[in-house]
């Protein structure tokens, strides 16, 4: 773990502040010891690694707010030479994160909360010295017990995990990274964090996908892209087997690939079928009856005489206009048509629940516009259509 | 008609009226044209129809789409071409060789050939397009079998 570490640490942006970093969870070990006396009059409230680096955080929220007040200075001095580094907060008042993020931020200390799993004797939660008032339960993750650390006391942590993995140091951002850390890590109900595939830091520009390596697992980076590529393709797989009728129950990846070839190959033939039987009754097609397929706004579909194209210039729809024989048919322009079909196409397929005949007459709602003139002019449309044919 | 629900979508006959609207319009153009061509003319048209209708209903959002309507295109102008250059003296034709039986024990690339544009994927984009593509073929089947009941019924 520290192996894996140390390259993120080391490819920190702050070289300083990232050694350090890696220096003080070494130093680990001996703040157990430190916290682990100190450990016992806290209330307990769920394992977690912050009542490992509570102390620590703590020593590191003194410092923040009110350099003075103190924990054991042992454990002070184990984890100052970590927060000396900080630019400015030294002995600054004001606590640079504000107390909302703080919250949001702690829960992103993945690897800090798999080494507090570990250490059994964090069963209760501290959160000591809490000057900023002890923030909402960050920490609900894979450690399965809301944590109700103090906000500020979080921040400092949450940075070190993030920086590993983030693979760059941003004290500032160190929130953004929380929120969206926390909300990957919440869905994992184990101890172990697991691969993200995300953005982390929504304020930093880095295009690349950070991927953790599970537990036990390679951390090279061929397998990690093997992995992230795999899952992808497991996803996907799942999404064709919802597809496909009656997929759901085989398992073994090639024969539901069989499935899904035989119904694509069923869905194309089906295709066949069915235009061999259009083209035996085409001639007796009444398109006026047809038009309550479409939305009322197409107009009647002799307005696409000669026109094979995709493309719907306004021109043919007005021309076709023109020559169409009913003189009461109200057409909407047909940029508007296109519009609105483009735009809101969940609107029109929530509207086609209705009995077609229905829908002829209430199909305007459709388009939220025009509703009116458009209701009067659908039963006219088809009426002509049907004297036209 | 009504009584028809698809399985995914809530309860409604047509839930893509894009495509709805293409197909409708080129089966009117057909029927217009239908005194002239045969049978089996008239059911390749059909059939160019229905799946033109549903890669313009996707438009160039996917690849499969895109695909299809390459080929469509490129169909089209062999067509074309293939009518005016009636004049044309028979050319010889060289005896191809004949097909390989590509043994079909590839999935991936069964599939490839039956989802257009499939040969140029990896992978991973090929079961995200055959997903879309299944989708869109069950509307264009849901869609054919509402037209030819409509017209069988009235």
């Amino acid at each position: 773990m520290e192996a894996e570490r140390s390259p993120g640490v080391g490819s920190g942006n702050s070289g300083t502040y990232t050694a350090e970093i890696a220096e003080s969870l070494r130093f680990e070990e001996e703040i157990q010891s430190l916290i682990h006396p100190s450990f016992d009059a806290s209330p307990a409230t769920g394992g977690s690694f912050t009542a490992l680096l509570g102390l620590p955080a703590n020593q590191a929220v003194e410092l923040l707010h009110e350099p003075g007040p103190g924990e054991p200075p042992a454990s002070a001095a184990a984890s100052s030479p970590v927060w000396q580094i900080r630019p400015g907060e030294q002995g600054a008042a004001p606590i640079r994160l504000p107390l909302g993020c703080c919250s949001s931020t702690f829960p992103s200390n993945a690897a800090l909360v798999d080494r507090a799993v570990r250490f059994p004797v964090f069963a209760a939660e501290e959160s000591p010295a809490s000057s900023s008032g002890g923030g909402g339960p960050p920490l609900r993750l894979k450690v399965e017990s809301p944590d109700s650390d103090s906000p500020p006391s979080l921040s400092i942590p949450s940075e070190k995990p993030q920086q590993r993995s983030a693979k760059r140091k941003e004290a500032g951002k160190s929130k953004t990274k929380g929120t969206t850390k926390k909300s990957k890590s919440t869905e994992k109900n184990n101890a172990v964090p697991k691969a993200e595939a995300e953005d982390i830091n929504g304020g930093d520009k880095l295009p690349y996908v950070h991927v953790r390596a599970r537990r036990g697992q390679a951390t090279d980076s061929h397998s990690l892209a093997e992995r992230a590529r795999r899952e992808k393709i497991n996803a996907r797989m799942k999404l064709l087997q919802e597809l496909v009728p009656g997929c759901n129950k085989i398992t073994g990846t090639a024969l539901v690939l069989d499935e899904i070839i035989n119904h694509v190959q069923s869905l194309q033939r089906q295709v066949e079928f069915l235009s061999m039987r259009l083209a035996a009754v085409n001639p007796r097609i009444d398109f006026g009856a047809l038009d309550s397929f479409l939305p009322a706004e197409c107009g009647p579909l002799q307005a696409a005489n000669g026109r094979t194209g995709v493309a719907l210039d306004p021109a043919p729809w007005s021309s076709s206009d023109a020559a169409s024989a009913a003189g009461g048919v109200r057409r909407l322009p047909p940029q508007q048509f296109w519009h609105v079909d483009l735009v809101c196409p969940q609107q029109t397929s929530a509207s086609w629940e209705r009995d077609p005949h229905v829908l002829l007459n209430s199909g305007i709602s459709l388009f939220g516009y025009d509703p009116a003139n458009s209701g009067n002019s659908v039963p006219v449309n088809s009426n002509q259509l049907k004297t036209e044919l | 008609m009504e009584s028809k629900s698809l399985s995914r979508d809530c309860n409604n006959p047509n839930p893509d009226p894009k495509m709805a609207f293409h197909f409708l319009r080129a089966l009117l153009h057909i029927q217009q044209s239908a005194a002239t061509t045969s049978f089996t003319g008239r059911r390749r048209r059909i059939k160019r129809a229905a799946y033109a209708s549903m890669a313009y209903s996707s438009g160039a959002r996917r690849a499969w789409s895109r695909a299809l309507i390459h080929t469509l295109r490129r169909r089209r102008q062999r067509q074309q071409r293939a009518r005016t250059a009636v004049a044309l003296p028979r050319r010889i034709r060289v005896a191809r060789p004949p097909r390989r039986e590509v043994a079909a024990a590839d999935q991936a690339q069964v599939l490839r050939k039956l989802v257009p544009g499939g040969t140029g994927m990896e992978y991973c984009m090929l079961l995200e397009e055959t997903a879309d593509y299944i989708r869109c073929l069950a509307t264009q089947v849901q869609l054919m079998r509402n037209v030819v009941d409509s017209v069988t019924n009235s």
